[in-house]
């Protein structure tokens, strides 16, 4: 799809942020989503191309103004819910009780 | 396969201002569901990311050029088949099944990115720095690299022809960067150890060794 | 359904990971040397054959084998697999008569995303 990721020759997206003391992960969400992404692809919840096709339905803003792994959980949850795995309630009612569990 | 741009519910979470935290929980409440419902081991979670955070790097893909930089028959199998040379030294597996290298020579200079997402060499470099997997670099290396190795530090002349590999399909590319001068004699560890990252993505050079340095 | 993926199969599936090269003879469209057009497809679906390449002409450099096709399999419609070349544009052809005259772009194009030019 002519999609805001087709982001090849666009002007206007800013400077290159270089920043060469970059942590592979910036916070430990990052690892874990990375991890489940991988183990979700090799349990067989979406093929690459699949994988690929769900960060494209993102909103373009939001895209663009989330960070990287954000856009693997935006796929991961498109195909769990695709395929029954997960339930957006089910999802609110762990973070509601999660955020209650902390301090 | 529907538009999921309209969500059936109020999708505020997404929009939220506080979208750090909010984020840390959401993935923590993902992981703890499919692991409860048998769909997900949080060990094998574990062991991925202890390999890619510090055991997969891209001092793999330094001692590929070094070793191609030692040896002219590596070299040549090395932009022959990039797979089956790399994986002589052991590197193999996700995000490097299908390997391409390029040669950077007096006048080529190569750079690689991935428009459309992040595709990168992961058995080779390991995991991709942020500025690769974002929207300034992927938009611009492709209409303006010249600006963009700028920025990085490294002028290339006019004269040089610029060569800029898009990884849109599952071929991964590594830059093979040139033997810096002043090297003459040293062995490969201390070759790998002058190959920098960026120098196998295109956006830097290897390091030049301090005159003196070559035995 | 999916399954889960256990810990014990992770240094395994690190050093194996999961090629989309396919083992099977099928003709290849195109040869190195080959004049090519990118098709101009603007498909709703996935696809990676980017915007700024649809329309331009460019010289096939290599041919990479034979590969899974992206847009059917993201909608599960079959792997379809076919070669994948490696096609060189020129940054002229791409961005202007303006533009660096040396400078050149390799891209991969599946034989679905390219027709012959006399």
């Amino acid at each position: 799809m002519n999609g805001i990721h087709d982001l090849g020759g666009r002007h206007g997206m800013g400077p290159i942020d270089i920043d060469p003391k970059q942590p592979i992960f910036r916070a430990d969400w990052e690892r874990r989503m990375f991890g489940m992404f991988i183990l979700a692809f090799a349990g067989g919840h979406f093929n690459i191309d699949q994988f690929r096709a769900a960060i494209e339905l993102m909103a373009p803003a939001e895209y663009l103004e989330s960070g990287y792994y954000e856009h693997w959980l935006y796929s991961l949850e498109t195909w769990c819910k695709a395929n029954g795995s997960l339930t957006d309630k089910e999802i609110d009612d762990r973070m509601r009780k999660l955020s209650k569990g902390d301090a | 396969m529907s538009s999921k741009h309209d969500h059936d519910h109020d999708h505020e979470h997404h929009h939220d201002h506080d979208n750090r935290s909010d984020i840390s929980l959401r993935v923590k409440a993902v992981e703890s569901l499919l692991v409860e419902k048998g769909l997900l081991d949080p060990a094998a979670i574990d062991k991925l990311v202890d390999a890619y955070e510090n055991k997969i790097g891209p001092h793999n893909g330094a001692r590929v050029v070094a070793h191609a930089w030692s040896d002219p028959a590596y070299k040549q199998r090395l932009l022959d088949d990039g797979t089956a040379a790399i994986a002589e030294l052991g590197f193999t597996g996700i995000q490097g099944e299908d390997m391409v290298v390029v040669e950077n020579t007096p006048t080529v200079h190569n750079v690689v990115v991935c428009t459309l997402c992040s595709c990168y060499p992961w058995p080779t470099l390991g995991l991709p720095p942020n500025w690769y997997k974002a929207a300034p670099y992927r938009s611009r290396a492709v209409i303006d690299p010249r600006g963009v190795l700028k920025e990085f530090g490294l002028e290339v002349p006019a004269s040089t022809e610029i060569r800029v590999w898009d990884s849109n399909a599952e071929l991964r590319y590594l830059v093979l960067p040139q033997r810096p001068p002043h090297t003459e004699g040293l062995d490969e560890a201390a070759l790998a150890g002058l190959v920098t990252r960026d120098s196998m993505i295109g956006v830097g050079v290897p390091h030049v060794p301090n005159v003196g340095a070559e035995k | 359904m999916p399954t889960m993926f256990p810990a014990a199969g992770v240094d395994e599936l690190i050093k194996t990971g999961g090629s989309t090269r396919v083992n099977a003879n099928v003709k290849s469209r195109f040869a190195p040397g080959d004049k090519v057009l990118a098709r101009n497809i603007n498909p709703i679906s996935h696809t990676r054959l980017p915007q700024y390449i649809r329309g331009k002409t460019g010289v096939v450099d290599r041919d990479h084998g034979v590969f899974v096709f992206p847009d059917t399999n993201a909608a599960l419609k079959g792997e379809k697999p076919q070669h994948v070349y490696s096609v060189m544009f020129t940054f002229r052809e791409l961005w202007g008569a303006e533009a660096a005259e040396e400078d050149k772009i390799y891209i991969d194009l599946w034989d679905d995303y390219i027709d012959p030019v006399k």
